[in-house]
């Protein structure tokens, strides 16, 4: 694996080249521009936020739900976001990788890398909001954000690699990846805290004790979960059906160990098929 | 699986030769797909198309010494794009070796799976980076590239457009261009060089002209056999994945174009 960072690294001046392209193609031909990619997420937790203040009583009570929503929905659009784009990469490039060398990891990398630059604006829009709205104050932990941004950096590069060099091979991953993707947007805590999935399980005795700790530790989950609790105050009890759950270190220390792991196995993966890529049968 | 080498130092070039392969093999795998009818996909999902393997090379060695132009001839599938493939480094080889000592550029026309979006500069930086140029490097070249490319100012200002508004002849010079502005000790170029007009062949000839003068090295696919004369001092004809014949331009042309006129050789592609 080493020979093949060195090779990345002798190649930064193309990745950066192809991320400036990707900044710039997504909104060449558009007017507003970054607005577009800050748009739809804003849009999304404002349609979110009228829908359950008016159909669910729990809502109501936070000390501001849509700010719940909105910390949420910018690491979940660079999640889905990133994944997607890297997704459809390498068929996107396979013109040009079938003529001519590049380290093909650079091709996905660059997807998510200015996903991840979207990403970082995005949290500027929260600070504006933030600002706007007056919605408390800064908390210390806000300490954790340089690492949570990082993790998740990991996360997504790991999980896009894996689906790009997949998605060479069978198109049929494309597909799954969106469809798992607006599942996802229901199944994670976005919409709502992980609290009340845990205050609420005993009804019908339902979930496993095990499904329910990969529900609070899995690294989505708990990176969701860390930039909520480390920005914001916790919403009262009779909002989330119980006290709300502290900071959890060792959850957030674990999403970092795994995302580590993703991403080294995604890139050993990709590294052992990239060759495969323009003569696969 | 093959081994691939590269060298840039250049104390290795004056003592190797710039291109060494040596008993090169490449074998493709290819699916056969018996029905492309929904019902039959969704029945048989889980049954294997069959896998035929296909070598496309079966052993080939030989030397390019800096300085040589080689062209590589033969009838289609005949192996000589996979060659060139191979060293350009986008395959790997099955087994063999294959050694380049010196800087390499290959050919490719702008736009070839770039964003139609881009302007003709954003794909210049773009593909140069590509080539192992540095952006500092793109820009102090940029004029020279341009000019080179399009000799007429009515062309030259459309640099800043995007690439959908160029024509494939346009892309193609840019290409072109770019290709030898990188500086390159080893040149590759696949069935490329008959596009453009007969002014701009003219001067594509002169460039390569000059790389000779200075030692570099150029190995092409022509199908074309007054390009080959123009430029090429050695030919090899390749075919079915072996060397048929390897050796200076006249001789070696002489007796590919005799026997691709005969019919037996199922020629049909110079």
């Amino acid at each position: 694996m080493s020979k093949e960072l060195a090779e990345l690294w002798r190649f930064r001046g193309l990745l950066w080249q192809l991320v400036r392209r990707d900044l710039k193609v997504r909104y060449k031909n558009s007017r507003l521009g970054f607005l577009w990619s800050i748009a739809p997420p804003l849009m999304q937790v404002a349609v979110i936020t009228f829908a359950f203040r008016h159909a669910t009583n729990f809502a109501a009570k936070f000390p501001s739900y849509s700010a719940f929503v909105l910390v949420a929905m910018i690491p979940w659009t660079y999640f889905q976001t990133a994944v997607q784009d890297s997704c459809q990469s390498i068929l996107m490039m396979y013109t040009v990788i079938k003529k001519v060398y590049l380290p093909r990891e650079i091709i996905p990398l660059s997807s998510t890398i200015s996903n991840f630059i979207h990403f970082l604006l995005s949290w500027l829009v929260f600070v504006l909001y933030w600002y706007i709205f007056r919605r408390g104050p800064i908390l210390w932990t806000v300490l954790w954000f340089p690492y949570l941004v990082i993790v998740q950096f990991m996360l997504v590069t790991g999980v896009g690699l894996f689906v790009a060099c997949l998605n060479v091979f069978y198109e049929d991953i494309k597909y799954i990846v969106t469809i798992v993707m607006s599942l996802l947007l229901f199944v994670l805590p976005i919409m709502y805290v992980p609290e009340q999935v845990v205050y609420t399980s005993h009804i019908g005795g339902r979930y496993h004790p095990i499904f329910i700790w990969f529900y609070m530790n899995n690294p989505i989950t708990a990176l969701i979960t860390g930039f909520r609790k480390t920005l914001l105050q916790p919403p009262s009890p009779a909002a989330v059906g119980g006290p709300s759950l502290p900071l959890n270190v060792g959850s957030l220390l674990f999403a970092g160990l795994i995302s580590f792991g993703i991403l080294i196995a995604s890139y050993a993966y990709f590294n052992k098929r990239k060759w495969e890529f323009i003569e696969r049968p | 699986m093959g081994i691939y080498r590269k060298t840039i130092a250049p104390d290795s070039m004056t003592a190797s030769p710039a291109i060494l392969v040596e008993n090169l093999h490449k074998t493709f795998r290819l699916q056969h797909r018996k029905s492309a009818s929904i019902k039959y996909a969704i029945l048989n999902f889980y049954r294997k198309n069959p896998v035929e393997k296909r070598e496309a090379l079966k052993g080939v060695s030989f030397k390019v010494e800096h300085g040589e132009t080689v062209a590589l001839v033969g009838k289609n599938g005949s192996g000589k794009s996979t060659l060139l493939s191979l060293m350009a480094h986008v395959y790997k080889p099955t087994s063999g070796i294959i050694q380049l000592n010196g800087k390499i550029a290959t050919l490719l026309e702008l736009g070839a799976g770039f964003h139609p979006d881009l302007t003709g500069v954003e794909n210049v930086e773009l593909y140069g980076a590509i080539l192992g140029l540095t952006i500092k490097q793109i820009h102090q070249k940029f004029d020279s590239i341009v000019k080179f490319a399009f000799d007429t100012p009515d062309l030259a200002e459309k640099i800043d457009t995007p690439l959908r508004n160029y024509s494939e002849g346009m892309k193609m010079r840019l290409g072109f261009s770019l290709a030898v502005h990188t500086d390159p000790d080893i040149l590759l170029i696949d069935e490329v060089l008959a596009v453009g007009d007969e002014a701009f062949q003219q001067k594509c000839y002169r460039k390569i002209e000059e790389f000779q003068n200075v030692g570099k090295t150029i190995v092409f696919v022509a199908h074309y056999s007054h390009i080959i004369r123009q430029v090429a001092s050695r030919v090899i004809w390749m075919h079915n994945g072996l060397i048929r014949l390897d050796g200076p331009l006249e001789p070696t042309l002489e007796a590919y174009l005799k026997a691709s006129d005969d019919p037996n050789y199922h020629s049909n592609s110079s």
